[in-house]
């Protein structure tokens, strides 16, 4: 018992260290897990914003570079195609537009053009006087590489890529230039992005007008860049985007509308006042960068899960361990209860009940007696004959036994009574219930065997009961009725020859 | 002309901007093809001369480019000469026929710049067996032996149409000058003369000022500024081409004056003005379906063909008046300018 009481104890003590313990470590654990996570989310973010524009730039730059190419190249060819030209001998109209067809074959243009001194425009089947289309043409002589950017009748928009022809005389006539032409959305063409869906670019004019005819996005669409994101971006952040269109500055942001995120990356194109525009919805390394830091989050609260799972279920162990001790504790002291109760009541030598449990029982029933609860209770009281002559003769074994084998006797006959033993060699049974509607047969059956235990000298017990009448108030009337009745039977045992006291 | 009823005054706000912008873009067609004609040879060999080099003529040109391709798509070469001088001159274009008749041409073509002296140049050609058209803006006198013409066949109707829409705007009262383009020619002379015929009707109007900027903005300008400055009560000006409306504008914002400008054509600065409310109307011509039209014209004609059932003998294109309200549209329309 002691043992068990000191296993509980450090048990108790050990669970509660061990839940409390185990709290504040699943505390730490979650908290520093969810504070990782949300510095890598930021961090991620960070450093996605910083990748995403430089992925952008240098999307862009490629891009630019693409068209800064196509200008030099065809800058290039046009420059080594002048001496060729006068070379040719060209002395006729006819001549030069046939000569004009081939180079156009040759190096796959669209359009080009000599322009006499007159401003006559000669293409491969048409010649036109061009002051008025051509506005590089405004100046008597070119001095240098013209890029003009032409916003033709029609809506459609083309580069203009003109040299000065000095001392190039075809047919009499002095050439002041040569010219190609190109459509912007062919230039865009060259351009396109593999995931059109996702990547966006436009080229735009100084003052936002789209040049390439190119989509950039749902918000932006064909219109003009600077009109069309007005309304949607910050106001500082839409000037400062004006202003570099307008000073021919780089520069990117990032803005959302509509739940979406846009990043745009903007680029001068050099020579000829265009601007590149990329436009990266739901930018493709964001979500590349973001699926990485989606995964490690996702371990993360996996981790954080499982660790929450597990102290969980440690803790409910734990719980169900002090559980089980405290009810162990509980049954054991419940149980040690019951047996010093049983104790206190027990006749240690015969094993009924004693004198201390018939007085709680006589309380008991003395409540009951007193509130006419009780109708059936009958009080049998005896006393066992000669048992003075047997300890006195035989010695206290014998008369213990004696006691013994009485007690026997009364609770083999009362079968359905409480038998206590209340004095050296007296015995109160009370009846209840079948033990009282019984208690005539059972009384006249036992005094019988008493009766024939004389000649054998065998037990002899004298006996006088009485039943509870409406009268009474107290279990003790009940009792002197039987007492009395218990020692007039004894005066008749004495007389059937039963050993008394004085024998 | 197609005229709209002017703007926010008479209601007519009522029109969805989808309709303006789909009506907008009726003014000018872009969208051509050749019709089911089979032309007889590979190979075409035009010259055009127009009364000046402009960039109302630029879209002309872009109209006939446009047809020269669809032929070169069929396998047919369309070879042309477009030729103009820098200042509109009936001596210049004589010239510019003179030496045209030299050369091997199946249809010469002519804008007029002066019907007086033009007419009777294009009767001895055609006399001579040289297959003569007109287009694009001035017809020749009536009764030439021109083929065919294509282009507008009604300016002084357009001029007058202008002219209705200012004289309504200023409550018919008040001085008005009027602007034309190069003299003599038949386009702007008619205009002109719808302009001064209109304001004759209404005896509260006052014809103060009539100028020739002969096809210059920078003329237009300076008249324009002089007008004002002798007329500074001016009430309105009537632009009778290209030209004039932007040199009016100009003058007008420099000086301040609330003169009322109504006038001809598409160009990009005018139609920023219109957008601006400096000028109160304008009437787009559709150059590109005129340009169009007359090269697939002077392949028939080079052909043999004569007006008829292949091909009137008058084409008219439509003008259509647009108001403040429209200008954004024609303007991203012509030139793909939304600022």
């Amino acid at each position: 018992m002691m043992k068990d009481k000191h296993i509980s104890f450090s048990d108790k003590s050990f669970v509660l260290t061990a839940v409390i313990g185990s709290l504040l470590v699943m505390a730490v654990v979650i908290g520093t897990t969810l504070w990782a996570s949300k510095e890598t989310a930021a961090e991620t973010d960070e450093a996605v914003a910083a990748v995403s524009h430089f992925y952008l730039e240098a999307m862009a730059d490629r891009r630019a570079k693409i068209i800064t190419n196509l200008i030099n190249n065809n800058f290039e060819h046009m420059e080594k195609l002048l001496p060729m030209i006068a070379e040719e001998g060209i002395d006729s109209q006819e001549k030069l537009r046939a000569m004009i067809g081939k180079i156009k074959a040759l190096l796959s243009l669209r359009r080009f053009a000599l322009v006499d001194e007159d401003n006559v425009v000669y293409t491969q089947y048409t010649t036109y006087t061009g002051g008025s289309r051509h506005t590089f043409l405004a100046a008597d002589k070119l001095n240098k590489r013209v890029i003009r950017t032409v916003y033709r009748y029609g809506s459609s928009k083309q580069l203009c890529l003109a040299i000065p022809t000095d001392g190039l005389v075809l047919f009499g006539k002095p050439f002041k230039a040569c010219f190609v032409q190109i459509d912007i959305e062919e230039i865009a063409s060259l351009l396109a992005f593999d995931d059109p869906g996702r990547t966006y670019f436009g080229l735009y004019d100084r003052n936002g007008v789209n040049l390439s005819n190119t989509n950039l996005g749902s918000i932006v669409s064909r219109q003009n860049i600077l009109e069309a994101t007005r309304d949607i971006l910050p106001k500082a952040e839409w000037e400062k985007l004006c202003s570099d269109f307008a000073d021919e500055e780089h520069g990117g942001l990032t803005f959302a509308f509509n739940g979406a995120e846009e990043t745009l990356y903007y680029v001068p194109i050099p020579d000829t006042d265009w601007m590149m525009v990329i436009l990266i919805r739901e930018s493709i390394i964001n979500d590349q960068i973001r699926g990485i830091s989606d995964k490690h989050l996702e371990i993360s609260n996996l981790q954080i899960a499982v660790t929450l799972g597990s102290m969980m279920l440690f803790a409910a162990a734990l719980l169900w361990r002090l559980w089980k001790i405290s009810r162990m504790k509980l049954e054991a002291e419940m149980k040690n209860s019951r047996a010093f109760q049983s104790m206190a009541n027990t006749d240690s030598m015969t094993g009924v009940r004693n004198k201390h449990a018939y007085s709680e029982d006589e309380a008991a029933l003395n409540r009951k007696i007193m509130g006419k609860e009780l109708e059936k209770l009958a009080v049998v009281v005896c006393d066992i004959n000669g048992l003075k002559v047997v300890n006195d003769t035989k010695g206290h074994a014998a008369g213990d036994k004696l006691i013994k084998d009485a007690s026997a006797l009364l609770c083999e006959s009362f079968i359905h009574g409480a038998v206590y033993r209340i004095g050296g060699d007296e015995f109160v049974i009370l009846l209840q219930g079948k033990g009282y509607d019984t208690r005539e047969e059972t009384i006249r059956s036992l005094n019988q065997k008493i009766e024939g235990n004389i000649a054998t000298d065998d037990v002899v017990i004298s006996m006088g009961y009485s039943v509870l009448k409406p009268e009474d108030e107290l279990l003790y009337d009940v009792f002197e009725r039987a007492d009395q009745m218990m020692y007039e039977r004894k005066k008749e045992l004495k007389r059937m020859g039963a050993k008394t006291r004085e024998a | 002309m197609n005229s709209d009823t002017p703007g926010k005054e008479n209601g007519a706000e009522t029109f969805s901007a989808a309709r303006r912008e789909k009506e907008v873009q009726g003014a000018v067609n872009f969208e051509h093809a050749l019709d089911s004609y089979q032309p007889k040879k590979n190979h075409y060999n035009f010259y055009f001369t127009y009364k000046i080099v402009h960039p109302w003529w630029d879209a002309v040109a872009l109209g006939m480019e446009d047809a020269q391709r669809q032929y070169l798509k069929k396998g047919i070469t369309v070879t042309y000469e477009y030729m103009a001088p820098n200042a509109a001159s009936a001596a210049d274009q004589t010239e510019k026929l003179l030496s045209a008749q030299q050369g091997s041409y199946d249809v010469i073509g002519v804008d007029v710049a002066d019907e007086a002296i033009i007419s009777p140049m294009i009767d001895e050609m055609v006399d001579s067996g040289y297959k003569v058209m007109t287009f694009s803006s001035s017809d020749a006198a009536e009764g030439c032996k021109r083929i065919a013409y294509v282009g507008n066949t009604h300016n002084y109707k357009d001029g007058a149409d202008l002219t209705e829409a200012l004289c309504a705007k200023l409550n018919y009262e008040g001085e008005v000058a009027i602007l034309v383009g190069s003299k003599g020619a038949p386009c702007h002379e008619d205009r002109a003369k719808g302009a001064k015929d209109t304001i004759a009707k209404y005896g509260n109007m006052k014809l103060v000022a009539i100028e020739y900027d002969m096809d210059s903005v920078e003329l237009a300008h300076e008249l324009a500024l002089k007008i004002l400055r002798e007329h500074p009560s001016l009430a309105g000006i009537v632009c009778c081409n290209m030209s004039n409306p932007v040199g009016a504008a100009r003058a007008v914002v420099e000086t301040g004056s609330s003169a009322v400008i109504v006038g001809m054509d598409h160009d990009q600065e005018a139609l920023h003005y219109l957008d601006d409310g400096v000028i109160y109307c304008l009437g787009v011509q559709d150059c590109y379906s005129i340009g169009f039209e007359t090269l697939q014209t002077a392949v028939k004609i080079a052909d043999g063909n004569l007006p008829g059932e292949m091909f009137p003998e008058k084409r008219d294109e439509p003008t259509t008046i647009i108001h403040q309200k429209d200008a954004a549209f024609m303007l991203a329309f012509l030139y793909g300018d939304a600022s």
